[in-house]
């Protein structure tokens, strides 16, 4: 590979990338419009569920009960005074969990009986509403556990309770931004690639300029790689963007080390242009470059990869095809170095992958270019 | 005007494969891979106590069908790498003296550790845990209860005993399952109707432009009211068929139950159509290759897309972006479509969604109708 | 424009055999014969014309001798580099000007003539000094940060020949150099392409202008894939098999034609221009012979003179006689 000529494709493209604000900004907004939405305004966690409770019982027990929801910050609580207010709120969407306390509550009570209180859940979310069960049934568990407890230290018994003492490693507070924030970098880097990387060498096929640089005695490696270091160019800067936002604006704890994630980062950004421009020199027309380098880059890098639907849900034969998808392995390492502070013994597979993924599809991007000048 | 359009769309093959490959595609990957529920969550299994207790623990976590004990670590260590490496969602470590406290009616406590990265399954699983935990607590705890009362009646005759206990039955409504497909299914259909017909729309007016036959439209007698009709009404057609089409896969593949009515599905589907026409439309005029076109179609559509509530749930938004969904068609359409899926709405509860579609459908479209005249000008 | 001897120089070539040597090469495209058996010998320094209609197989054959396509038998050899096992050192010594425009719009003149030295391997110190000899061949002296997109189809032809010359190589391909360019600008182009070849290129080049074969040293017309007649122009025109043309202007062509087709002794009538292009055996005969057909049929002559064919003739009159043979 000579240098020089690797040297002035890599400046004329950096040219070409200057002229063209339009794509250039399309390219930039895309990933910080993602950015902006995941880090701010989505998130899976489940809190402040709206839910109305129709206490018929009305009496000391059946409050503290109500007090018990009410203070958990899983549920924000109305009170209605029928069971028909409940079924019309879920039905228009305004609560998603209703709570009936049977007439009889506190007398059962009183004689120590056991008692029960209705629970109804719009499972239409039912991710919401499984997690809303879960608070919810072991609130109303928690409250009869308090129930009996004095009770069966009058009778003089111990009993036996086992309590769950849960330890969350890694994202304590359970925010979905910190695992969604180091997952996005994978897709913005698959964005870049399908946006950019795959038009490259289509436009200049559209453009003929193609033939004219097929007749010169730049090598195939050579327009390869001076197209790579400059979309690289772009797409290091959309990184580190999308890291310094995630840091130091969403607060996505940062626990190992910077510079193999930048390493590791860096690998898969090369390895992923590389698919772009593989893609590009596949595809004669921009169009259907454009499509295709969506289709296998965006795509998949978006659904299969673990980003934001776990992988171990799906079908079996999806689960294998997931297997395919770089992206997957790379999301391991940003996580796994942001969350876990995982150093290279943990990662090494994954890098490894990595390494063998930008030598493989750089190699088979210079042999369809060279496929083409044949 | 109106039938050339409709030849062209299917003379193309890359067009008639369009209308068919795209919709169906992106059903089956949305359908298998969009999915937020967990049904066998791995963990892994410490038992440093080693007794009939924590054994039957151990069972427990086996019968309830929720967990699948992907190894069981003798070590810290062992332990570290496999939450590091991802291998498991949690670790249950039962320590010493387990057993014994159970026996002796001591409290005593499982310790749970739980991958938190991904907070959702997390949550989930820790929900898992500690419902199996307070199950095992709850039969130990019977389980005592009958041995004394045994000791009891041996020695005076049968003894009253009641406990007051609070119980909660859960009704579930609309997903009594809670299978996220049932949620997401329909949100796919939305998925597929406003990219299809945005990006159909878009590209197509742009084609005309680049390939030099708007002029040519332009110089015959054809009134701009009338070309804008023929460019869009094929895709109305496009975008119900496909609606149909991915209703009907909807139904047979995936055997997403259907409680509503048909009608109020297709006429808010019309509604809807109006609007991703006009955006369709208004991107057509931004654009001037059919590229750009693709791309000002992704960047517009992402947003709107991921703020409608599809995976992401409204509640769970900071209050202003709440209210930035208020301006989001999408967002109604979304609403209307899972209300007809799942719960069966009707009118009488969809007026407000449906209201609302049709104010920003006429409103966008007008506007970019305003635009597209002044640029054929 | 005269150009500095001394700048020239530097245009070299080790090889003392012909500048580009095809022999038998053919070229398929699944049952489609593109390039069909073809043999020539370009020697240094020459003009090469390549004549043909459209589809002739022109621009097929010019990407084989570039190395852009690999021929299906036959072989090549351009500098003494064989097309198919030394393509790379073919592309050191040719420049190359494809069919369509194309270099990059989105950069400034100056840009694309860099770029190019780049690729080629100018040296950086050797480059300044091409660039402004490329510049001021083009005349794009004052327009060296003008981009590339708002020259004028004239101004972008001279820099597509200037980058493609940047590296002084000895052969030139010119695949349709000039085809949308004003005539004033063809003519501008071929005064360069002259200049080249006094300097000691060798150039090769494709067109489908007649008037331009008039400026080769050397033609070869392409149909159908094969090489139907080869020479200098002059010697093409006298060659044109047997028959004389004649130029007859009268004011009624029509009638004319009419009445002097299938007569004894007349070849071919063709409209030409204003007048009718008459073909014929022996003009000492023919031309007493028409005046008295026409008299007889009362059109009027204003002119009838023995003319020399123009490089369109000879070309309509070859495919026509290729036609007649496939049609027999």
């Amino acid at each position: 590979m000579n240098l020089r000529r690797t040297r002035a494709i890599f400046r004329k493209e950096m040219l070409h990338i200057i002229r063209d604000p339009r794509s250039l900004v399309a390219a930039l907004l895309q990933p910080l419009i993602m950015l902006m939405l995941f880090g701010w305004a989505l998130s899976l966690d489940v809190d402040h569920i709206p839910a109305y409770v129709y206490d018929q019982s009305n009496s000391p027990q059946s409050r503290d009960l109500i007090n018990a929801f009410q203070g958990s910050r899983y549920f924000s609580v109305t009170e209605v005074t029928s069971y028909h207010a409940i079924e019309q709120a879920i039905d228009k969407r305004q609560c998603l969990m209703g709570v009936a306390i049977p007439p009889d509550f506190a007398k059962q009570l009183g004689q120590k009986q056991p008692t029960q209180v209705q629970l109804l859940l719009d499972g239409s979310d039912s991710n919401t509403a499984s997690i809303a069960r879960g608070y919810a049934e072991s609130i109303v568990a928690l409250y009869s556990g308090q129930l009996q407890a004095p009770v069966q230290t009058a009778m003089g018994n111990s009993p036996a309770r086992v309590s769950a003492e849960m330890r969350v490693w890694y994202n304590p507070d359970l925010l979905s931004q910190n695992f969604i924030v180091p997952g996005l970098i994978a897709v913005i880097v698959m964005i870049i690639a399908s946006n950019l990387g795959a038009l490259t060498i289509a436009r200049e096929w559209e453009n003929g300029t193609m033939e004219q640089l097929l007749s010169t005695p730049a090598r195939p490696s050579e327009v390869a790689f001076g197209k790579l270091f400059a979309y690289f160019v772009v797409g290091f800067v959309d990184m580190v963007i999308a890291l310094v936002v995630g840091v130091f604006v969403f607060h996505v704890p940062l626990k190992g080390s910077v510079l193999l994630l930048l390493v590791s980062s860096c690998l898969f950004l090369f390895g992923s242009l590389a698919l772009g421009i593989l893609v590009s020199a596949s595809f004669r027309t921009q169009l259907l470059a454009y499509q295709m380098g969506s289709f296998i880059s965006f795509l998949p890098a978006f659904l299969l990869s673990g980003f934001i639907y776990s992988i171990s849900n799906m079908p079996r034969v999806i689960q294998f095809i997931a297997l395919f998808v770089p992206a997957r392995y790379y999301m391991n390492i940003a996580r796994g170095i942001f969350l876990k502070g995982l150093g290279v013994r943990a990662l090494w597979f994954e890098l490894l992958l990595m390494v063998f993924y930008c030598v493989s599809v750089c190699y088979f991007t210079t042999r369809k270019l060279r496929q083409k000048v044949a | 005007m109106i039938r050339k359009e409709f030849i062209q769309a299917l003379r193309d093959p890359r067009m008639r494969s369009m209308l068919f490959i795209p919709p169906l595609l992106q059903l089956l990957i949305f359908g298998y891979a969009v999915n937020l529920d967990v049904d066998n969550a791995k963990i892994a299994w410490m038992d440093q106590d080693r007794t009939p207790e924590s054994r039957e623990l151990l069972s427990q976590f086996q019968g309830s069908g929720r967990f699948n004990i992907a190894g069981f670590p003798d070590s810290e260590r062992a332990m570290q790498k496999m939450m590091d490496g991802s291998q498991v969602d949690a670790v249950v470590r039962v320590l010493p003296g387990f057993g014994r406290d159970v026996v002796r009616g001591r409290a005593t406590a499982v310790q749970v550790l739980v991958d938190g990265t991904n907070s959702n399954t997390a949550s989930i699983v820790s929900g898992y845990a500690s419902q199996c935990i307070a199950r095992f607590s709850n039969q130990a705890m019977q389980k005592q209860q009958k041995t004394k009362m045994y000791a009891a009646t041996a020695e005076s005759g049968p003894v009253h005993m009641s406990m007051p206990s609070v119980d909660s039955r859960t009704r579930v409504w609309f997903n009594p399952d809670l299978r996220s497909r049932n949620y997401f299914i329909p949100g796919v259909i939305v998925n597929i109707i406003t990219l299809v017909t945005l990006s159909l729309t878009a590209m197509a007016i742009v084609r005309e432009k680049e390939i030099g036959t708007m002029e040519q439209l332009m110089v015959t007698p054809i009134r701009p009211p009338e070309l804008i009709l023929g460019k869009t009404l094929p895709f109305v057609v496009v975008g119900l068929w496909d609606m149909l089409l991915v209703l009907a896969a909807a139904l047979l593949l995936f055997h997403i139950p259907f409680n509503g009515s048909f009608w109020l599905l297709l006429g808010s589907a019309m509604l809807f159509l109006l609007t991703t026409l006009g955006a369709g439309l208004f991107i057509s005029t931004v654009s001037q290759t059919q590229q750009q076109a693709m791309m000002a179609t992704m960047i517009f559509f992402q947003p709107f897309f991921m703020l409608s509530g599809f995976t992401f749930p409204i509640r769970n938004m900071p209050q202003v972006a709440q209210w930035l969904t208020f301006f989001n068609p999408v967002r109604y359409f979304m609403e209307i479509v899972r209300g007809v899926f799942l719960q069966g709405s009707g009118v009488e509860a969809l007026w407000p969604q449906m209201v609302a579609l049709a104010f920003f459908g006429v409103t966008i479209l007008w506007l970019s109708v305003q635009r597209f005249h002044k640029q054929l000008e | 424009m005269p150009l500095e001897r001394t700048q020239e120089s530097g245009v070299r070539s080790q090889n003392r055999g012909p500048a580009v040597h095809l022999d038998k090469l053919v070229k398929r495209f699944g049952d489609f014969v593109a390039v069909d058996n073809v043999s020539i010998d370009v020697a240094q320094g020459e003009i090469f014309g390549f004549l043909g209609p459209n589809g002739a197989g022109k621009s097929t054959t010019i990407r084989i001798l570039c190395g852009l396509l690999a021929p299906t038998s036959g072989s090549a050899t351009v500098g003494g580099f064989d097309v198919s096992t030394q393509p790379e050192d073919i592309k050191k010594n040719i420049g190359y000007m494809s069919q369509k425009f194309s270099l990059y719009d989105d950069l400034t003149v100056q840009e694309n003539i860099e770029f190019f030295g780049g690729i080629y391997g100018v040296s950086d110190e050797k480059l300044p000094e091409r660039r402004d000899y490329v510049l001021k061949m083009a005349g794009l002296e004052g327009k060296r940060s003008a981009l590339t997109r708002e020259l004028s189809g004239g101004w972008k032809q001279r820099l597509a020949l200037g980058c493609a010359i940047l590296h002084e190589p000895p052969i030139l391909f010119l695949d349709e150099p000039t085809s949308g360019v004003d005539p004033i600008a063809r003519r501008n182009f071929w005064h360069l392409i002259y200049e080249l070849s006094g300097a000691g290129h060798t150039v090769f080049v494709t067109t489908h202008y007649m008037d331009e074969a008039e400026y080769c040293h050397r033609v070869a017309l392409m149909y159908g894939g094969r090489v139907i007649a080869l020479g200098s122009p002059a010697e093409l025109k006298t060659s044109l098999g047997a028959g004389h043309l004649l130029n007859l202007e009268s004011s009624n062509l029509l009638g004319a034609m009419a009445a002097l087709e299938n007569k004894p002794g007349i070849l071919d009538v063709a409209v030409f221009g204003g007048g009718l292009h008459v073909k014929v055996d022996d003009p000492g005969a023919a031309i007493p012979a028409i005046y008295k057909i026409l008299q007889d049929a009362g059109i009027h002559v204003m002119t009838l003179d023995s003319i020399t064919p123009s490089m369109e003739d000879v070309f309509v009159g070859l495919i026509e006689k290729e036609e007649e043979k496939k049609a027999a």
